[in-house]
């Protein structure tokens, strides 16, 4: 196998070499060496090789500007004073910029809050729930995919049914009778655990686990947590994809399967740990409908920025209902902030995001 | 070898049956494939206790619960009243459920096609080799990592806002200009006809939305498209084929597979997002505490996506081409 760069110059002088053919065949008439037909193709080809790459910057520069729109009015808007929201000779840059917007929602957010302990910083308490749950997720769920793509066993089919069923079903239909079990929580839903309180009817509480970061940690730990099913389904997709003699050779040495999962598959599948992972983070962070089910003291970034209208209006206008427009600049600026961390995220691991998924084995899907 | 002689003990102490340890079988007792087998279970037990607690279970209840009127209480939920009352309201006397629900099928219907239709061609380019591929990749796939979020509902301008200000208003100003309008006015063809204009409009009013939607689709496609062996391209250059040619008669039969995945991705996504109609009444339900109707209803729509998964699926796969049967 030649490497990239080689190729990259055989595809130069391939393309040179034609070119000078066609030169020399043109200089003695094109009609000696080719059908019409295929003069008619060669032209059509080079037209659309001329136009098409014109035609395809416009069409991406368009729609990537509908992509960044967003992106860019959030920074025009979050670093303007508020007075210029309704000054209607500015588009984009304003007459100013202010860092205050960004100061004061940031508060609201509770972003620089570090009493009573250093979780209550919304920041803080969000990567923590965000990365122990993402972790724990991909170590189990890259185990579970391994279990369905390289053993054999009764009722596999079954179960991995029930893996596509975890895709399919929204979190919707299950949140209730799941709140109802961290309310009441039993240890395996048989053993009931106590938290020493009598309730109203005299018998004792269960302990509850509603605000407490258990209700991500414990389904991830099970392999259950959020969008599992898809990252179930993407380590089988990949684990399926490599090579059996890897295993043998791992057995043959001695290698028990979980030995051989541990030393064999994980460093093969470094890639697609990544990607899993940082999917699993950033759907972590942009979850706002299974967290604000199961917390609702715990402070979440986007528990925070869903609820970040109504907070403004207590904190900055004392309790006054204000129209969008009036509160925009804040709105942006909450924005900003949350995807923020994001976005650092992304610039510096992008690749990991499209490459991995290329290299993930979904392609075998 | 410590580990296979443990594993070998334990299985041994494992096999019951006389016929699975033929006694002068050098230690192996268990069939290599049914201790391969075994290992499997293990491998997937996590997955398996975790999925009936944290998912049958609750699946089970709510299907249970909208059978049933309830209430809560101390240490869990009452039911009275088992029947299909909770379905024959739905659809017999919940002035809201059916038209969300028929508007919600509709929209998914039309929308899924132009998605796929769109991502397919956004991949084909993002395949082609031009400079700043990369940052036009590292743009279109910035909607993944945040349309999932509540940023979008602000972007949208359709935010929770306890019922104080209009529709119209809450959208932010970054739809106030009219380009569009402007843009038919400058070609000269607005207001040629009422219809067109209002299809036209609409069309590009949702082209944001149309965008932020594909993603994921966009690098599920792309991945496909990797996937296309160099020697299909040769040889259909060597025909002679048109681009055209090449893309329906090459490209289109090697993503084909990748198709079922972003289509049920995409029905699936449009299904489950918490701003379509349905879930919000469904949502509202659960918040004034009417758990089993609420269930009823997320029920009773789930089995009809699920109804129209299914149908739309067994189509497209009679279209597919898989190239290793």
């Amino acid at each position: 196998m030649a490497t990239k760069k080689e190729e990259r110059e055989f595809e130069k002088e391939r393309k040179k070499a034609i070119k000078e053919r066609y030169a020399r065949m043109k200089k003695e008439g094109l009609e000696k060496y080719f059908t019409p037909d295929q003069i008619r193709y060669n032209r059509n080809r080079r037209i659309i090789g001329a136009v098409w790459p014109v035609f395809r910057a416009l069409i991406l520069f368009g729609l990537g500007f509908v992509i960044m729109y967003p992106l860019l009015f959030m920074l025009s808007t979050a670093f303007r004073p508020n007075e210029q929201m309704n000054d209607p000779s500015i588009v984009w840059l304003p007459k100013s910029f202010t860092l205050d917007n960004i100061k004061q929602t940031a508060q609201v957010m509770k972003f620089d809050t570090f009493s009573p302990s250093i979780l209550s910083n919304t920041i803080v308490n969000t990567i923590v729930l965000n990365v122990v749950a993402s972790v724990l997720q991909v170590v189990t769920c890259s185990i579970t995919g391994y279990g369905f793509a390289r053993f054999k066993f009764k009722g596999r089919n079954v179960l991995f049914a029930i893996v596509i069923l975890m895709i399919i079903v929204p979190p919707q239909i299950t949140t209730i009778p799941l709140y109802l079990q961290f309310a009441y929580f039993k240890l395996f839903g048989i053993i009931p655990i106590y938290s020493g309180a009598t309730g109203p009817d005299g018998n004792p509480e269960l302990v509850s686990l509603i605000n407490s970061g258990l209700t991500m940690y414990l389904p991830a730990l099970f392999a259950n947590g959020i969008k599992a099913g898809l990252f179930i389904y993407i380590f089988r997709q990949f684990f399926r994809g490599l090579p059996k003699e890897l295993e043998d050779a791992a057995y043959l040495d001695g290698c028990g399967p979980f030995e051989t999962y541990v030393k064999i598959m994980i460093p093969n599948a470094k890639t697609s740990f990544l990607t899993v992972f940082l999917f699993s983070i950033v759907w972590y962070w942009n979850d706002f409908y299974v967290s604000s089910s199961f917390f609702t003291e715990n402070n979440t970034v986007a528990l925070m920025l869903k609820n970040l209208d109504a907070a403004l209006q207590q904190q900055l206008f004392d309790g006054q209902t204000v129209s969008i427009r009036q509160i925009i600049v804040w709105l942006e600026s909450g924005c900003l902030l949350s995807i923020t961390p994001l976005l650092i995220m992304y610039t510096f691991l992008q690749k990991y995001f499209v490459e991995g998924v290329e290299r993930s084995g979904l392609t075998g899907m | 070898m410590a580990e296979l002689e443990k594993t070998t003990e334990a299985t041994e102490a494992q096999s019951t049956t006389p016929a699975a340890a033929p006694e002068k079988h050098k230690g192996l007792n268990i069939p290599y494939e049914k201790r391969k087998a075994l290992y499997g279970y293990g491998f997937i037990a996590l997955w398996f206790f975790g999925s009936i607690y944290f998912f049958i279970l609750p699946l089970i209840q709510s299907l249970i619960y909208s059978f049933h009127q309830t209430k809560i209480v101390t240490g869990g939920m009452e039911m009275s009243n088992p029947g299909f009352k909770n379905y024959y309201n739905a659809f017999r006397k919940d002035q809201y459920y059916v038209p969300a629900l028929t508007a919600m099928i509709k929209d998914t219907l039309l929308n899924t096609p132009l998605i796929i239709v769109f991502s397919v061609f956004i991949a084909v380019i993002l395949n082609q080799k031009f400079k700043g591929r990369t940052a036009a990749r590292a743009i279109f796939f910035l909607p993944v990592i945040i349309a999932t979020g509540p940023v979008i509902d602000i972007i949208n301008g359709n935010m929770s806002t306890g019922g104080y200000a209009g529709g119209s208003e809450q959208f932010s100003t970054m739809f106030e200009t009219n380009l569009v309008d402007d843009l038919l006015n400058f070609l000269g063809i607005y207001n040629i006809s009422d219809r067109l204009t209002t299809i036209i409009s609409e069309l590009t009013a949702d082209i944001m939305n149309l965008v932020w939607k594909c993603g994921i689709q966009i690098i599920l496609f792309l991945s496909a498209l990797q996937g296309i062996p160099y020697s299909a391209k040769e040889a259909a250059s060597m025909e002679g084929a048109t681009s055209w040619e090449y893309f329906w008669k090459i490209t289109v039969p090697y993503i084909s597979p990748m198709l079922i995945a972003a289509l049920v991705y995409t029905i699936v996504d449009s299904f489950v997002d918490p701003s379509n109609d349905v879930m919000t009444l469904v949502l509202n339900q659960s918040k004034q505490w009417e758990h089993g109707y609420s269930a009823a209803l997320a029920w009773a729509y789930f089995a009809i996506v699920g109804a129209i998964l299914a149908i739309v699926l067994a189509i497209i796969n009679r279209f597919v081409y898989y190239e290793v049967e």
